[in-house]
């Protein structure tokens, strides 16, 4: 699935040379203009990357009436534009496409990152109906992506600008981690984390909402939601878990976040409320069953530093919705309840 | 990739990769026993999990789907250790 669309500038997303003529700048492309707002609607971000000041990019803002997600202007090649692109949104190449009128610098991103989609405009109003650009279930949190970024990079200029801890920034930024259970109204957003979650997913596999619906009225479970917010934005529903509690080991069978949520307190919040939830309801240790890929590692690296452990001798069983073919191994992470585990963080607002 | 290579040459290489990935050349100079993590060099998980993809490409070992702890990514030179313990056992 394409996350995010990659524009150059000049003679593709507008009709000519921004820095041709200084009195007289092009205009927008109008069919181009409007798969951008189409796509856009469809919760795919969208970004520049274009040989230019960065008064082009701003300008493009002004044309398309779009918040650009991630902007790299400049005069190096191409494809460190668009990496500069991933490293900026948290995207792998496959989750991108990118389109430039010039040949070259098509076969030079082409080259340099095979997985990235490499598009002609000609080729961009067809391209816009390919399934890779359409996803299955688009929420608000989804549409509003693009205006999510764009809060991000504000934050990101006042983090670089603070002089304290992370820790501390978090709290000067009003973070507020919401968890609670999820209801019906959730069950949209719910489905869609998993498509769009990689880093930080342990499973790895579509939930199909019937399932989630299931999930809701089953007593052996629960199903978590949190969100998040502070004083630059609201990105609503950010993750969630799944629990079988039905017994005094609590097995989390799905476990989910989205990687804009990094770096932001919530992972680390879940997992110590998981914790606390679990020692409150009696459990004397929390299992997470994880699927060993390469696209979820930092997720694993947020369970080890949290104190959970691997543990070989224990079989992690995992219902039939959260397993598939293709998956490959699971490893079942475990935590013991009977020592103190770290407080639960003053920005978490547990269920 | 020779078999040869020996754990303080992966050392002077991993601490290539991390300036790379930090931007930060004061890295060359940090000492084996520095966290690669949070008040280390400061990675954040999807950082060690970019680092543990460079390693991959550079040395041909697998850290994340051999190491299922991640212990070696505690400090420069538990990874450091670990990849030129693989490297020398095939």
């Amino acid at each position: 699935m394409i996350k995010c669309l990659i524009w150059d500038l000049d003679n593709t997303l507008f009709t000519g040379v921004y820095l041709e003529a200084p009195d007289q700048r092009p205009g927008a492309d109008p069919g181009r203009s409007a798969v951008l707002a189409e796509l856009a609607g469809r919760g795919i971000l969208q970004a520049i990357a274009s040989k230019n000041p960065p008064e082009a990019a701003q300008y493009a803002s002004e044309l398309t009436g779009h918040e650009f997600a991630s902007v790299q202007c400049g005069w190096g090649a191409k494809s460190a534009a668009v990496s500069a692109v991933l490293d900026d949104l948290g995207l792998v190449p496959d989750e991108v496409a990118f389109v430039d009128d010039e040949a070259m610098e098509r076969a030079q991103v082409a080259f340099a990152l095979p997985d990235v989609l490499v598009l002609a405009p000609e080729d961009l109003a067809d391209a816009a109906q390919w399934p890779q650009f359409s996803p299955p279930v688009v929420t608000a949190e989804a549409r509003r992506r693009g205006e999510l970024y764009a809060e991000r990079r504000v934050r990101r200029d006042e983090a670089a600008a603070f002089g304290g801890s992370a820790d501390e920034f978090l709290r000067y930024s009003g973070t507020q981690v919401r968890i609670a259970l999820a209801d019906l109204a959730d069950l949209a957003r719910l489905h869609e984390l998993p498509v769009r979650t990689h880093q930080f997913n342990s499973t790895g596999v579509p939930v199909a909402a019937k399932t989630f619906a299931e999930l809701f009225s089953s007593a052996g479970h629960q199903v978590i939601t949190v969100r998040l917010s502070d004083k630059f934005g609201d990105d609503g529903l950010v993750g969630g878990c799944v629990i079988g509690t039905a017994d005094r080991s609590w097995r989390v069978q799905l476990l989910m976040m989205s990687c804009r949520a990094l770096g932001r307190g919530v992972i680390g919040g879940l997992l110590a409320w998981l914790c606390l939830a679990a020692r409150q309801a009696g459990a004397s240790q929390v299992v997470v069953a994880c699927v060993i890929n390469r696209r979820n590692v930092p997720l694993r690296i947020a369970l080890t530093s949290a104190g959970f452990r691997a543990d070989a001798d224990l079989a992690a069983d995992q219902p039939p919705w959260a397993r598939a073919d293709d998956q490959g191994r699971i490893a079942a992470y475990v935590i013991g309840l009977d020592q103190p585990r770290p407080d639960l963080p003053d920005w978490v607002t547990p269920a | 990739m020779s078999a040869a290579t020996s754990g303080p040459e992966v050392l002077a290489e991993l601490a290539r990769i991390l300036a790379e990935l930090t931007g930060d050349s004061a890295v060359l100079d940090a000492p084996p026993g520095t966290p690669l993590l949070r008040d280390g060099i400061g990675l954040n998980s999807v950082g060690g999990a970019l680092l543990l993809v460079r390693v991959q490409a550079r040395f041909g070992v697998d850290v994340a789907d051999e190491d299922l702890n991640l212990d070696s990514l505690a400090t420069i030179g538990t990874l450091a250790a670990f990849v030129a313990d693989r490297m020398t056992g095939r």
